[in-house]
């Protein structure tokens, strides 16, 4: 029951009591948590997870390289194109092809649409309702579906895309798409406010998040933890910055850092992500190149190694895939933001009212599916 | 593929070496940004805290097993990376060792990259790695009632999934 990051038990307390919160989905999936109780306190918890674990990484090796691409995207729907796109690069790699000008930049869009709409999701569902915010939901909700329906334009699906299969995208973008997509920016970015004058500097939310769970610096990079998580606690590290992919290269964007490492700090990182994705889409329609967007990739994988990564709306994706010369990936390993973040679910989740751990459970944004494959 | 490599891989590949010239059995270049280090699997605990204290690769970003059958060996993977190191940020180093496929097993690094505590478990999980000196070593993902063999060894067919 114990680990490492949780302190011993205190063995003379008569007064504790083992509670178990789901696997009934708490809120964002099926995952337990097994909470040992003092009172109104929780002790320590112990993350019992698996239970939509569907054994994604043993199914790959029995499929081709491109048929894997919809179940690899699977368990993270909300963030498909970036589950896509990180399967993709070490695909890419393995097979020396390289991906068009265009072809990255529509990419580039894609994911960070893709970016704002979990984002939007993560506001509605694991900040909003487990603060007992209804109208944020409802706004977040509303608004995600708007992105939703542009992504379904550019895809032909609302959620899960298979866009990226090795050598570009699918399609190029529909006519029209840019004035659509610009207009939808510009009604976003003004909503945005609203957002934070309704939720994010709403007196309740900060009294609720302020101080809670607070993953220091130093810890932070001692768990490892990555994506919104990571920069929360001030580290300022994003992929699309240390190792640009896509087209990100090319664009001026910040990483938004704060300090604080508490919920309300991560609440605040993703508001500022969003603000980031909308530069990040704004400046990559302005600078579309012309040209193919994709180029022919084998079916076929050499033998050796290659390793991707992108930055996901969860933090980091790191694929490993192994090839041996067939059309089939000998191994494929993904490590992904929410099994990584993991670590800090009975880090941060001891010592706290029971109250309290909605609120620090949301902002990990942690996603059961994605963490179970 | 054409890549030019730069010096910061050949910095971390030349530093390890001498710094454990008896332990490290293979240095690869991958291609940029990724190095790969085979290491003498009894010596990890001393190479893994050199590497996060001195190197400066102070996080884990997982640990991947893969089954060799032909072999007789599983290689046990283990990707570290750096937050606070700038020269070596954008650097994903895999450690490799190489373990016996009838008994695998390494000691645990969960007192050095506390993150390697869920890591190992899947690891053991999945490939009966055992991991000595976890504090927790059990199960984490498949179902309570599975009593079978570990199941992401490649002797273990699904052949309703297709052939492989």
């Amino acid at each position: 029951m114990t680990t490492t990051t949780q302190p011993p038990l205190k063995e003379t307390s008569q007064s504790t009591m083992d509670v178990s919160v789901g696997p009934q989905h708490p809120g964002s999936g099926h995952v337990r948590l097994l909470m040992r109780v003092d009172g109104d306190y929780i002790v320590s918890i112990d993350p019992d997870i698996g239970y939509v674990h569907r054994g994604c990484e043993k199914i790959a090796e029995y499929r081709n390289y491109v048929s894997n691409i919809p179940h690899l995207e699977r368990p993270c729907i909300i963030d498909a194109i970036h589950l896509n796109w990180a399967y993709v690069l070490p695909v890419e790699k393995l097979q020396g092809v390289t991906v068009p000008p265009r072809g990255k930049y529509i990419a580039t869009i894609a994911a960070e649409m893709n970016r704002i709409m979990s984002h939007l999701y993560w506001l509605a569902i694991n900040a909003g309702v487990f603060s007992g915010h209804t109208t944020i939901f409802m706004w977040a909700f509303g608004d995600r579906d708007l992105f939703i329906e542009l992504a379904e334009w550019l895809t032909g699906a609302r959620l899960t895309y298979s866009f990226l299969p090795p050598g570009g995208p699918r399609r190029d973008l529909p006519f029209g798409f840019e004035q659509k997509l610009t207009k939808l920016l510009d009604y976003f970015e003004k909503r945005l406010i609203e957002y934070d004058r309704v939720f994010f500097s709403n007196p309740l939310v900060v009294a609720r998040a302020k101080g809670i769970g607070v993953l220091k610096k130093e810890d932070a990079i001692k768990l490892g933890v990555t994506g919104p998580v990571l920069r929360a606690s001030g580290v300022e590290y994003d992929v699309r910055k240390v190792e640009p992919y896509g087209a990100y290269s090319d664009l001026d964007f910040r990483i938004p850092t704060f300090n604080a490492g508490d919920s309300y700090a991560r609440f605040i990182v993703r508001l500022e992500e969003m603000k980031q994705s909308i530069n990040i889409i704004r400046q990559a329609l302005s600078k579309m190149p012309k040209g193919s967007i994709a180029r022919k990739a084998p079916l076929v994988a050499p033998e050796g190694e290659a390793i991707g990564r992108v930055e996901s709306s969860r933090g980091e994706i790191t694929v490993m895939i192994i090839g041996d010369n067939s059309d089939k990936p000998y191994r494929v390993k993904i490590m992904n933001g929410s099994f990584r973040n993991l670590i800090a679910l009975p880090y941060l989740i001891r010592n706290v009212h029971i109250a309290d751990m909605p609120i620090i459970y949301g902002s990990l944004d942690y996603w059961p599916v994605e963490a179970d494959r | 593929m054409t890549q030019t490599i730069s010096a910061r891989e050949e910095t971390v590949i030349n530093k390890t070496k001498s710094q454990f010239p008896q332990y490290i059995k293979e240095t690869r270049i991958d291609s940029e940004r990724r190095v790969t280090i085979t290491f003498d699997e009894d010596h990890l605990q001393e190479i893994a805290s050199w590497m996060r204290d001195d190197l400066g690769f102070d996080h884990l970003i997982g640990i991947a097993g893969v089954d060799y059958p032909t072999q007789k060996k599983i290689e046990c993977l283990y990707l570290v990376a750096s937050f606070s190191k700038p020269e070596f940020q954008d650097i994903i180093l895999t450690l490799k060792a190489e373990l016996a496929r009838d008994n695998p097993s390494i000691s645990s690094i969960t007192s050095i990259w506390q993150s390697a505590h869920f890591h190992e478990r899947e690891a053991f999980e999945m490939f009966g790695i055992k991991f000595e000196g976890h504090p927790d070593l059990r199960k984490l993902l498949t179902l309570d009632n599975w009593e079978g063999p570990p199941p992401m060894l490649k002797d273990i067919k699904f052949p309703e999934m297709g052939q492989r």
